[in-house]
């Protein structure tokens, strides 16, 4: 295998698996649509399957520009098959949009190609490592604000996903992972945290979404503390866009 | 049912990759295989594996890839137990990877049947074997 062997398997336009978790809010045992997040995968029966090991991988590459474009293209292509009433959330690192002055262009380009309008799109910012190129970060931020693209900050309060991050993107929204979730009902320091988080997302005239929400009881103590966003197993798990649509959960 | 033990095999050629992970897989391993260094950096950072089997050299240029590797297993997985293979082994690299941690540090070409014995010892008695748990 040649050095770059695995990244260009990941790059090959067929190779990435791309399945759709909703986001919803919920009123007692209703729920509403508010997007679908698009998780994408490496190829079937290969170390890159798992999502973790694909993403720690491209990040130890630096080929976080190739492989995002790789990973919004797909998104955009499979999502072609929702209803255009569908909001669309998109996983970029922030690494590419420091890197890569062209990734506007491209996000338009390839959002135009697959006729879905950038109104639909949030871009979730993942954070890995101390941005160096701050300045090029901001005003790709900016553009993307300016052109209607949405902008969600991935994993508050995890790793580099920190106050500086909060400050440097203003998110649109505040998603909180798992970690401070999952056990949030009985956890008097989960529910302290989560409540500093959603009076911080108010401030910024931002919304809260719960990621990972498992549990109903969990569920409950979220709504209890304000949050209205909601992202899980309790409600759908990760599937192709095909099986999302049958599922009943979106309006076709 | 024994314990399904997960092993990482790292090594830059493809066939002796292929032999390494349908031998070990008829033996009743879970396998996982990469030649890249930071594939197995990623790997190791995200699965809970019993035993690690890297090759020293993943360039084929004069550089010890597997070196770091070991040392990458020892700070943050100490439980793992690690074997290191080289064709290229000398006094001071032996030195080196036995002060990193290695457990065992073998000269190529070994055959299959010898390392897996070496691998079984390692993971011996006492060993719960990870069944392949993502961590």
């Amino acid at each position: 295998m040649s050095r770059r062997g695995t990244i260009e398997k990941l790059l090959d336009p067929r190779a990435l698996v791309v399945e759709f978790q909703p986001i919803v809010t919920t009123n007692g045992a209703a729920r509403k649509l508010l997007a679908v997040e698009a998780l994408v995968r490496g190829p079937k029966r290969t170390n890159m399957e798992s999502a973790p090991v694909l993403f720690d991988y491209v990040r130890r590459k630096r080929e976080e520009v190739a492989i995002d474009r790789a990973c919004v293209g797909a998104a955009l292509r499979e999502a072609t098959e929702f209803p255009r009433s569908v909001a669309l959330s998109l996983n970029v690192h922030a690494a590419t949009l420091s890197r890569d002055p062209e990734f506007l262009t491209f996000l338009a380009d390839t959002a135009g190609e697959y006729e879905v309008s950038l109104q639909r799109l949030t871009l979730e910012i993942a954070h890995h490592a101390p941005l160096w190129e701050g300045e090029s970060f901001r005003a790709t931020l900016d553009a993307l604000r300016h052109i209607g693209v949405q902008i969600a900050l991935d994993d508050v309060g995890l790793g580099q996903a920190n106050y500086q991050m909060i400050l440097d993107c203003k998110p649109h929204l505040f998603k909180v992972d798992g970690y401070f979730v999952q056990g949030c009902a009985g956890d008097f320091h989960r529910q302290a945290i989560l409540e500093s988080i959603q009076a911080l997302a108010r401030k910024f005239g931002a919304r809260v979404v719960a990621e990972g929400v498992e549990d109903e009881e969990d569920l409950t103590t979220l709504s209890r503390l304000g949050v209205e966003l909601f992202q899980g197993y309790l409600h759908a798990p990760p599937r192709a866009a095909a099986d999302l649509i049958t599922s009943g959960l979106i309006d076709a | 049912m024994p314990p399904v033990h997960r092993i990482l095999i790292i090594d830059d050629e493809e066939p002796i990759l292929f032999a390494m992970r349908e031998y070990f897989e008829q033996t009743g391993y879970r396998v996982d295989c990469t030649s890249e260094a930071e594939e197995a950096e990623a790997l190791l950072a995200h699965v809970r594996y019993d035993a690690v089997i890297a090759d020293l050299r993943l360039t084929g240029i004069f550089r010890a890839e597997g070196l770091g590797i070991i040392a990458s297993v020892r700070e943050r997985c100490p439980w793992v137990r690690t074997v290191l293979l080289t064709a290229y082994g000398s006094p001071e690299i032996e030195i080196e990877a036995r002060r990193l941690g290695v457990d065992a540090f073998l000269h190529k070409p070994k055959p299959l049947r010898e390392l897996a014995e070496v691998v079984a010892g390692l993971l011996g008695a006492g060993s719960t074997g990870s069944e392949g748990g993502i961590v």
